[in-house]
């Protein structure tokens, strides 16, 4: 790509970012202090907090629960979802609850986890879990399901065992759907996060927020907020580049 | 019971073959002996069971009726010696063609080295050279059924079963793969049963050919070709070519016709 296309597909990306960067730096002159402050001291809170230790402190803790929540939903979403797929009573069974447990706005049970394991740190993880498992194991199910019988037919026919099928043919075929269910999850699961250090035990970013509210620091409580839009969107775009690298194939089935 | 081509002894025989799935029987009294270097086509309406009688040839489903031996030996389940290429080719989409061709050497528990040495041979053999690193939706039609055939190929069987390997590729290409295909055959002859809806194919490529009719399917006629091998692009314009493709066509006619008619009920 010559440098004056390049330009021209980024001027409209840079042009907005710094449109906006602009446009949150002069609103802030408009309105009080009480809950808008502007990038520059946005930003200096940032370095501020950086200098001192306490925004690594915090963001390592969030990270730390969030990488346990979701390494423990795709431990267990991934396998459970296949099998699921694979034994069909266990499938009916459950389907409901699965369904059930998708739909459910899974802040409601937070009380119910708060009352029932305490402040810890496993009930946060396990906040983080619920909020990540569920996409994981209803997309796995869809992709195993799917999985065209010509393809065990082949197997069969070149007297594959059960386990070589496994091996060969159900997990190979799987992955790009459980990959569509994991990018779901890094985005679930980084709301988990957030809600689970609001509403157990505070922690990590999401208590940088709150100090940040209940002190009137505005620019601290923005610049909490900033940093984990930026998380999000970085992990994002690792989640959509996961999937694309799993699921290159799979524009050959549709 | 028929007789085979040259008085070689049988490798596939079929006796008094049935199958019903259910309520629907889709054929019955199939007998039927298949040579060590026969080919042996066999034409039908689509939906007259051609599809569902290879897989009871290759032991993937049960009959429910009679039986067939390969061998001597009893088809309940797939057996080692015999390989089939797929109508849908059967690849592996997250496979490239080289671990596609590789495939049934892997399962049958060959060696490395020996896979490396042999899967290019049978690539080769296919002309797909150049093409080993490609995955399936990289490559043609054509070429994806060469690499199933590669596939099929690698493991040295000795009864190739081929369920309308060209039925899905364009009228060209099938042209290619049909001459390929007999000059491979040539090479190396071995049992070969060629499923097809086509009956230029099926005079084409059989050393006999057996027209399936009927609700249920039976076998209607059993059509000797004998046109001489090796079989090419000049065989089509033989006059002998002509007559048997005639033949097929007038024992296909007479059912295909009372079945466009038939009025459903
Ligand atoms: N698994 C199955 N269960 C019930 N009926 C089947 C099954 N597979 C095929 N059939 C039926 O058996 C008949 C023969 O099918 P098939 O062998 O695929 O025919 P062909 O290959 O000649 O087109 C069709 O009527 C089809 O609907
Ligand atoms: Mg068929």
């Amino acid at each position: 790509m010559s440098p004056g296309a390049r330009w021209s597909r980024h001027a409209p990306v840079v042009v907005s970012l710094l449109a906006g960067a602009a446009l949150w730096e002069l609103s802030a002159h408009f309105t009080t202090r009480a809950f808008w402050a502007p990038l520059s001291e946005t930003l200096a809170s940032l370095v501020a907090s950086a200098r001192s230790g306490v925004l690594m402190r915090q963001a390592t803790s969030s990270l730390g629960l969030y990488l346990s929540g979701l390494t423990v939903a795709i431990l267990v979403g991934a396998p459970f979802g296949v099998l699921l797929a694979r034994v069909r009573a266990l499938r009916i069974a459950l389907e409901n609850y699965i369904m059930m447990l998708y739909a459910t706005p899974m802040v409601a049970l937070i009380p119910f986890i708060l009352s029932m394991m305490g402040f810890g740190f496993a009930p946060k993880v396990l906040v983080v879990f619920l909020f990540a498992v569920f996409p994981i194991v209803y997309n796995t199910v869809e992709g195993a399901r799917s999985i065209r019988p010509e393809l065990i037919e082949v197997a069969r026919a070149f007297r594959s065992s059960e386990w070589r099928l496994w091996c060969d043919v159900m997990i190979p075929y799987t992955l790009p759907f459980a990959m569509t269910g994991i990018r779901q999850a890094i985005a679930r699961g980084l709301v988990g996060m957030v809600a689970a250090e609001f509403f157990l035990s505070p922690s990590g970013l999401g208590q940088m927020i709150m100090m940040g509210s209940q002190n009137f620091d505005t620019p601290g409580l923005l610049a909490a907020i900033l940093l984990i839009v930026v998380l999000g969107v970085c992990l994002m775009d690792l989640g959509r580049y996961l999937e694309r690298r799993f699921a290159a194939w799979r524009a050959y089935e549709c | 019971m028929n007789d085979t081509t040259g008085g070689e002894r049988p490798r596939i025989v079929m006796t008094g073959a049935g199958k019903r799935y259910d309520a629907l029987q889709v054929f019955c009294d199939i007998d039927l002996d298949v040579g060590e270097r026969e080919v042996l086509a066999i034409i039908g309406p689509s939906g007259c069971g051609k599809t569902t009688l290879l897989r009871c040839i290759d032991g993937l489903l049960a009959l429910s009726a009679g039986e067939i031996r390969i061998e001597g030996e009893r088809m309940v389940a797939p057996r080692e010696g015999v390989a089939m290429v797929f109508q849908h080719f059967g690849l592996f989409p997250w496979k490239t063609v080289f671990q596609n061709v590789a495939y049934g050497l892997k399962l049958a528990g060959c060696p490395k080295a020996e896979i490396s040495a042999r899967v290019p041979k049978y690539i080769n053999l296919v002309g797909l050279a150049g093409f080993e690193g490609y995955y399936p939706y990289q490559i043609s039609g054509g070429m994806q059924q060469r690499c199933g055939l590669a596939r099929a190929l690698s493991v040295e069987p000795r009864v190739l079963l081929m369920d309308e390997p060209f039925g899905a590729v364009d009228a060209q290409t099938r042209e290619i793969l049909q001459f390929e295909l007999l000059r491979i055959w040539e090479m190396r002859p071995t049992t070969m049963v060629f499923v097809t809806h086509s009956i230029d194919e099926a005079v084409l490529m059989g050393d006999r050919v057996m027209v399936l009719q009927g609700r249920p399917s039976r076998v209607h006629e059993i059509i000797a070709v004998d046109l001489p091998r090796p079989r090419d692009r000049a065989t089509l314009a033989m006059p002998r070519f002509a007559a048997l493709r005639e033949r097929v066509w007038g024992a296909l006619m007479d059912d295909a016709r009372r079945a466009e008619f038939e009025v459903k009920r």
